[in-house]
């Protein structure tokens, strides 16, 4: 039997390009070189534009705060039509090189232009040192509510005029902000309490919203007041450690506030302390339902940075494992969201673990872990596939699109199913793309995106299949919609199943991946390659660089800040349930009380990555 | 004195029946329940996991009787029993064979059932009250909704049902001999009479007095132990006694080849039309979902409530023309 590890013998050990000339660790250089949009930016605001240009191929644009809000309108309502706000996240720089006292923050967004397929990065340097204000961007995108109070509760940057200014992860009395540098990893004082009396449980159960339902006029001694009740953080359909405050008039929702952070773990924070390539066993533990699509959309953005070239029969592999887990991550969606709304869920769970579990013990067989699976690495994959696991794969690919029909059959024509789904949780297409939601939530609302088919990434542009929408934008369409990428993914599975090339299965790149086994025996450069590897890790080049992919639940990002060493200097996660799940409490108003359920479930929110 | 005592022997003969009655139809619904889910269920206690039910009221009666301290401990300790004791009181006037009803003939036996299903709602509303504790008290709120509104079709259907029969008593009403085009006329009745018999029990998929999935437990949340038993026998001894009343009203109750001249084949008759409904229970629960609180309502007021009254027009005009 041929080995499998065996990589060519006449390898050329490259050093990777730029990096033994600088010193370490070094600031993310300026953007250089322009594009048509940035061209078309700095001809419309000219001396406001700080810099444009691109870095590791991606446009960065540098504003000052107070241009900042002029050019986002600006962008969004040109022709550039620069339509979503994907993401916002902060860099400390109090740690670089030349720190200048007085800038100390920087923040960081992700505009997208769906109609054009463009990405645009802007950079905003915030003047003030210690207590920097950033302009909000809640006026222009509802969808940055939450990431900048992300970025108010981990980094403490004040966000002016932000409309909702409390904390969202951490406890409203927590002592610092975590992702400053400043702050150690761990060791800090933690105040907790178990005492009523503690400030920390004066907000229970208060009154959210104003009660607007109050009727005018009740007979004098009469008091009426909302209910309110504390859905979570330990409740059956919260699907993980969600609290909801939901104001209840009678079994109307009158209005919903969810409450986070139960399960933050701080991964942001870990990563900036793990060399780059022990980071990836972090990533199973966000959306811990589809650990490959972390796996996949982390070492892509590390891939990205480094330029690293993947084999071909990696890039299948890999595609391979990220339909695998779309699928398995929408079987639990319907199961669990049929079992929330409905008392017969348990039969369809059972089923649909049953499929489930066909693929986990597929994952099993190639990667020894059915649920964490770390399979996924920076230059390929681990291990290459096993003999069986063609045939077992296949097999399962003529089976499920069956196993899809008999789940239909036992919801979709159900008139009681039907109800619960038709016309709740309505999502308008303009408020889809302002919310910044990304995956089935986008495509439920009739916007045509998915960053497989628009943006590829790891050789998804050989495949065919289609990507469903619906324009109902209601929690039917959004089931429509993954119970069709079921499907396609199983095309997908087939197709790259027929032309899986021979090859490589992990990039020969002896700077990134370490050397065979049978090597080290024989070659003293091996040697060194390991040593160096499993010791200071490899090193990636200063900048910033952002890689979303299409994961089961949407758009899933990964940014970095690089300066130069083996560890990222910032690492930030764009989850998709963490924007999507904002959208909970527009969707839920109005509605009845098991609505919120079906809302939950229709989102299809994983709390390890909206928490991270 | 001796007939107090008969009386007394016979009740407890029968609490005894119907409570072992409840812990096997638990142990058959998991069964069932676990083939419906491409499970196996229950199999390690005794042969087939037959001891189950026994090894469970081991466990609720050993648990520590836990009681709040926000809770109104007179009214929380009452609750479990008010829901109770009116699933057996039921049983009193069913026949169960030729003659003999389980307890007593009384004249008023279809009204006897109204009543006490009538205070079962009791038992869930002050458990939900009681509990100080909004998820209870939602379902409690439910509860009360439901199972009032649901009576009236039931009582509907009941009342065109005696009609047709002549009589209020259950023992006479099954051994009225009826033509085939009235049993066919009765049969139309069934699934209607079913629908409110699934919501007045709380059974799925009408259970949202106690979905888990919004209301966390309903109304017993803040229940435990022995006491949380006792709801859970309420519920599933209402299903047998509702078994039982339709198949009485329905199917002929202990009727069957043979029952007239053997009256023990009457028993025998009747637990398995019993049985056959109970399966009906189970089957219902694994394969139709729960509709929302505001449909389950309008779906009462708006069909079953007018189906009922068009039932028992055209069974007053039959009652007074045909018969």
């Amino acid at each position: 039997m041929p080995l499998l590890n065996v990589s060519p013998v006449d390898r050329l050990y490259e050093t990777l390009p730029n990096l033994d000339d600088i010193s370490i660790p070094a600031r993310a250089p300026q953007p250089d070189g322009e594009t048509e949009d940035t061209q078309a930016i700095a001809a419309a605001f000219g001396a406001r534009i700080l810099a444009a240009g691109l870095q590791h191929d991606l446009p960065f644009v540098h504003v000052a705060p107070a241009d900042l809000r002029d050019l986002v309108t600006w962008l969004r309502d040109g022709e550039l039509a620069y339509t979503t706000l994907i993401d916002i996240t902060a860099v400390d720089l109090s740690e670089l090189p030349d720190p200048d006292p007085d800038v100390r923050f920087q923040t960081v967004y992700l505009l997208r232009s769906l109609a054009r397929h463009k990405a645009l990065f802007i950079v905003c340097p915030l003047p003030g040192g210690d207590d920097a204000e950033a302009p909000s961007l809640a006026g222009q995108f509802p969808g940055a509510i939450w990431p900048e109070r992300e970025v108010m509760d981990l980094m403490g940057i004040r966000f002016a005029d932000h409309p909702d200014p409390r904390r969202i992860l951490m406890p409203a009395a927590w002592p610092n902000h975590p992702l400053r540098k400043d702050v150690p990893l761990g060791g800090e004082d933690v105040p907790f309490s178990l005492t009523w009396d503690h400030p920390e449980f004066d907000g229970l159960g208060d009154q959210i919203l104003d009660p607007e339902s109050l009727p005018p006029d009740l007979p004098p001694g009469m008091n009426r007041q909302n209910m309110i009740l504390n859905m979570g953080p330990h409740h059956p359909s919260t699907h993980g450690v969600l609290r909801l405050v939901v104001e209840l008039d009678g079994e109307r929702v009158v209005n919903v506030d969810p409450d986070l952070g139960y399960l933050h773990s701080g991964f942001e924070k870990t990563g900036e302390h793990r060399r780059y390539k022990d980071f990836v066993y972090y990533t199973d533990r966000m959306d811990y339902l589809s650990a490959m699509n972390n796996n996949l959309g982390y070492v892509l953005a590390v891939e990205g940075m480094l330029d690293l070239e993947i084999p071909a029969r990696a890039q299948a592999i890999r595609v391979i494992m990220s339909e695998m887990q779309r699928i398995a991550s929408h079987l639990f969606w319907l199961s669990t969201h049929v079992l929330d709304i409905s008392g017969n869920g348990m039969s369809l769970l059972m089923y649909a673990t049953r499929e489930r579990e066909r693929i986990l013990d597929l994952f099993e067989m190639v990667c020894g872990a059915r649920l964490t699976t770390s399979y996924i690495r920076i230059g390929g994959v681990w291990k290459d596939l096993p003999e069986a696991f063609l045939g077992a794969l296949s097999e399962f690919c003529d089976l499920f699109p069956g196993r899809i029909d008999e789940y239909r059959d036992l919801v979709k024509d159900s008139p009681i199913w039907r109800t619960r789904l038709e016309g709740i949780g309505l999502v308008g297409r303009e408020d889809a793309l302002a919310m910044g939601l990304t995956g089935p939530m986008l495509r439920g609302s009739g916007v045509d995106w998915d960053l497989r088919r628009d943006q590829p990434y790891s050789g998804y542009e050989q495949y065919e299949f289609d990507v469903p929408t619906s324009d109902r934008g209601d929690g039917f369409g959004r089931y429509e919609i993954r119970m069709e990428e079921m499907r396609q993914s199983v095309r997908i599975i087939r197709q790259a199943l027929d032309r899986l090339p021979d090859g490589l299965y992990r990039s020969d790149d002896r700077k990134v991946n370490p050397p065979p086994r049978t090597e080290l025996d024989t070659s003293m450069e091996s040697l060194i390659h390991h040593f160096k590897l499993f010791t200071e890790g490899f090193k990636v080049p200063p900048g910033m660089y952002y890689h979303g992919i299409e994961a089961s639940k949407g758009e899933l990002g990964f940014f970095i800040y690089s300066d130069g060493s083996g560890k990222p200097y910032r690492l930030h996660v764009r989850g998709p349930s963490f924007n999507n799940l904002y959208a909970i409490s527009g969707m839920s108003r109005g509605l009845m009380l098991s609505d919120i359920i079906t809302n939950i479930g229709s989102i299809d929110i994983v709390l390890g990555e909206v928490d991270r | 004195m001796p007939q107090l005592l008969i009386y007394l022997i016979q009740a407890v003969v029968l609490c005894l029946v119907v409570i072992t009655g409840f812990a096997y139809l638990t142990w058959l619904e998991r069964k069932l329940i676990a083939r419906f889910q491409v499970r196996i269920g229950p199999n390690r206690a005794g042969p087939f996991g037959l001891l189950q039910p026994a090894a469970d009221a081991v466990k609720a009666m050993f648990k520590e009787e836990y009681i709040p301290g926000h809770v109104d401990k007179f009214v929380y300790v009452l609750a479990p029993m008010l829901a109770l004791a009116p699933a057996l009181i039921v049983w009193a006037v069913i026949p169960i064979a030729k003659g003999v009803p389980a307890m007593g003939d009384v004249n008023i036996g279809f009204l006897w059932i109204l009543a006490i299903t009538g205070v079962e709602s009791f038992g869930v509303i002050l458990a939900g009250w009681s509990s100080n504790n909004n998820y209870s008290l939602l379902g409690a709120l439910r509860s009360a909704a439901q199972m009032i509104s649901y009576e009236i079709p039931l009582g509907l259907f009941l009342v065109s049902i005696a009609m047709l029969g002549g009589t209020f008593s259950l023992v006479e009403l099954v051994e009225t001999p009826r033509a085939p085009w009235e049993w066919i006329w009765i049969w139309i009745a069934f699934p209607f009479f079913f629908t409110s018999i699934l919501a007045e029990t709380n059974r799925s998929p009408f259970d949202l007095p106690e979905t888990e999935n919004e209301l966390v437990a309903g109304f017993f949340t803040e229940y435990g132990g022995m006491k949380f038993s006792m709801f859970m026998m309420a519920e599933y001894i209402n299903m047998i006694t509702t078994s039982t009343v339709v198949s009485t009203l329905f199917f002929g109750g202990w009727q069957g080849p043979l029952a007239d001249r053997y009256i023990w084949l009457g028993p025998v008759y009747l637990f398995i039309k019993v049985l056959a409904l109970l399966f009906l229970f189970i089957w219902i629960r694994a394969s139709i979902s729960r509709p929302r609180f505001d449909q389950l309502m309008r779906f009462n007021w708006k069909f079953m409530i007018p189906a009922g009254l068009v039932y028992l027009t055209v069974s007053a005009v039959i009652t007074v023309f045909l018969k």
